[in-house]
């Protein structure tokens, strides 16, 4: 069973693919990770699931429903996009009230949601008086009206403080528990490896993975970290290396050779009869986050390079 | 459709924003018929002011008198309707709520339309408030040695003549907020675009020979509040308003509709 099906969806806004021939399976059921660095597409693939926005070419169906008729599965599907919008000079239950009597569900059921994210009796304040934390509490309340069988949550940890984000992620988590799919993005794996079942990884409007967590932990694998005498060493052991069939990196303080930590030896001894010492060799494990940056990119200006030249290329 | 309208009213009906809305509708009923008299005493009628269209002598003194100080702030109100449609539409832009809305109701024509039907209730409360505080207000009139022995005959007529009238300018008025909200998104923009027009367009285009004066926004927005002018009879008036506002409203639906929600 999927919850969201995309086929060749494409969006392109002037020379820039927001969306790059998507094709993806969401399963249903726990929560599914969407990942990637700033400006990677992810909110115009929420957007368009959600028929805020057209696809330029491609298809797409959310709960078995295509999203050129939203109408047929908007009821099912509660959404927060980007930051909470509410009206700052209502109280959050107004604007609750405002939302349910939007999608016809009973007043009784605002202050039920408002009680699942913690803002039981904050209800009548006036939303502008919040902090962000709670203006995004009161946005997932919001997505919670329905009692969707889909949550679409963008980035709903934002701003939200390290006891905040812990208290959301157990809330996702028994959302998934209750039967639901929840589909929460994020910038930072790191927020979401702990919760997530499903994990789709997407960069420059690609998807670089989308498979189960487990399929995605597979991935990541032992290093060993080398630092040679000399500095004029590096790119000479390098190069030898990589004939000799190792995966090297070079990196700001030596080179990263990518092998199981019990390789160290014939490491340490492939050096030494390149008449090369080494000073400094350290085995590690790859984490998951590693992985991330590897595959979507260290930095903004990193990102920004990449941006630019995938733009080149399109010209 | 209902539930659009019930979650419009709920925004909408903030009790600051209310009693602005009102506030200014009874301010402006107030100030005409206060200024009114003394104007008058100092010419025959027919004061060349941006915005307001002061009546004759003659005018006053017949039944309808009663109601000119409606007629004449008519565009000032069309001004202040016009404003708050916009705002509260551009809130929805401004405030990122367009994208809930939109995921919520994909219907996008039946959430427009919600809006429009839930402004135009209580436009109709605004327009009341403004015919209330006019008929507090229009004895100050009689002060200025113009007769209002007319003024009681056929009362009733009278003033719900006059509030139709001035309902439907308003509602014009109040569309075309809405269309340049939606199309500009933004509030300010739509007030600009209104209180400039308003003030400065048409007061220069009359100034204009041969300018086609008799089709001015503001010449037939105040021709239907007033019950036709001798420039503009009702029925023209009428027409030609009806028309900016289906064509406002046709233009509205195709922006909403067609958009992206990207913001």
């Amino acid at each position: 069973m999927t919850v969201v099906v995309t086929e060749n969806l494409t969006r392109q806004f002037g020379q820039v693919k927001a969306l790059d021939a998507v094709s993806l399976q969401l399963p249903k059921g726990g929560v599914i990770g969407l990942v990637g660095p700033n400006g990677s597409g992810k909110s115009t693939l929420i957007r368009t699931l959600l028929g805020l926005i057209r696809a330029t070419s491609g298809t797409a169906e959310v709960l078995g429903h295509s999203t050129n008729r939203p109408g047929e599965y908007a009821s099912r599907v509660g959404v927060l996009i980007e930051n909470p919008a509410f009206v700052g000079s209502l109280s959050a239950e107004k604007n609750l009230l405002s939302l349910a009597a939007l999608r016809g569900i009973p007043a009784s059921r605002v202050g039920q949601v408002l009680k699942q994210v913690g803002l039981a009796g904050r209800e009548h304040e006036p939303v502008r008086s919040f902090s962000l934390g709670m203006k995004q509490r009161l946005g997932i309340a919001s997505a919670l009206l329905t009692s969707p069988d889909l949550l679409i949550l963008d980035e709903p940890t934002n701003g939200l403080d390290p006891a905040g984000i812990v208290e959301i992620r157990g809330l996702l988590k028994t959302l998934a528990k209750e039967g639901r799919t929840v589909v929460v993005s994020s910038h930072l794996l790191s927020e979401l490896e702990s919760i997530c079942d499903h994990l789709v990884i997407i960069r420059f409007g690609k998807v670089l993975f989308n498979g189960p967590m487990s399929q995605m932990l597979e991935r990541t694998g032992a290093y060993i970290d080398i630092d040679t005498e000399r500095d004029a060493d590096r790119s000479a052991l390098a190069k030898a290396l990589k004939a000799a069939g190792w995966k090297v990196d070079v990196t700001a303080d030596g080179l990263r050779v990518h092998a199981a930590k019990n390789r160290s030896a014939e490491l340490n001894r492939f050096a030494s009869e390149a008449k090369i010492t080494l000073v400094r060799i350290a085995v590690a494990q790859e984490s998951l986050e590693d992985l991330f940056l590897e595959m979507t990119g260290r930095t903004d200006g990193e990102l920004a390079e990449s941006r630019a030249a995938v733009k080149g290329r399109n010209k | 459709m209902l539930n659009v309208i019930r979650s419009e009213a709920i925004r909408i009906a903030q009790r600051r924003t209310l009693l602005i809305w009102f506030g200014l509708m009874a301010g402006f009923a107030v100030m005409v018929n206060t200024v009114m008299g003394s104007a008058l005493s100092a010419s025959t009628g027919g004061l060349p002011t941006p915005g307001v269209s002061l009546p004759t002598r003659e005018e006053l003194e017949t039944s309808s008198g009663i109601v000119a100080g409606l007629w004449s702030a008519s565009n000032m109100f069309g001004v202040v309707t016009l404003s708050l449609w916009a705002f509260f539409t551009a809130q929805d832009y401004s405030s990122g709520l367009i994208r809930l809305l939109v995921a919520s109701e994909p219907n996008r024509i039946r959430l427009l339309a919600g809006k429009a039907i839930t402004l135009a209730a209580f436009t109709a409360l605004a327009v009341t408030v403004a015919v209330i505080a006019n008929i507090v207000a229009a004895p100050a009139i009689g002060g200025s040695g113009i007769s209002t022995a007319a003024w009681g005959q056929d009362l009733p007529a009278v003033l719900g003549k006059a509030w139709i009238n001035l309902y439907l300018s308003q509602l014009i008025w109040g569309a075309l907020g809405l269309v340049i909200a939606v199309v500009s998104r933004s509030a300010m923009t739509a007030v600009s675009l209104g209180v400039g027009y308003v003030l400065t367009v048409e007061s220069v285009v009359r100034m204009i020979d041969g300018a086609p004066v008799d089709q001015l926004l503001g010449t037939t927005l105040g021709a239907i509040a007033k019950g036709g002018t001798e420039v503009v009879s009702y029925q023209t008036a009428a027409t030609l308003g009806l028309g900016y506002g289906l064509i406002g409203f046709i233009i509205a639906g195709l922006v909403f509709v067609r958009r992206d929600v990207t913001d």
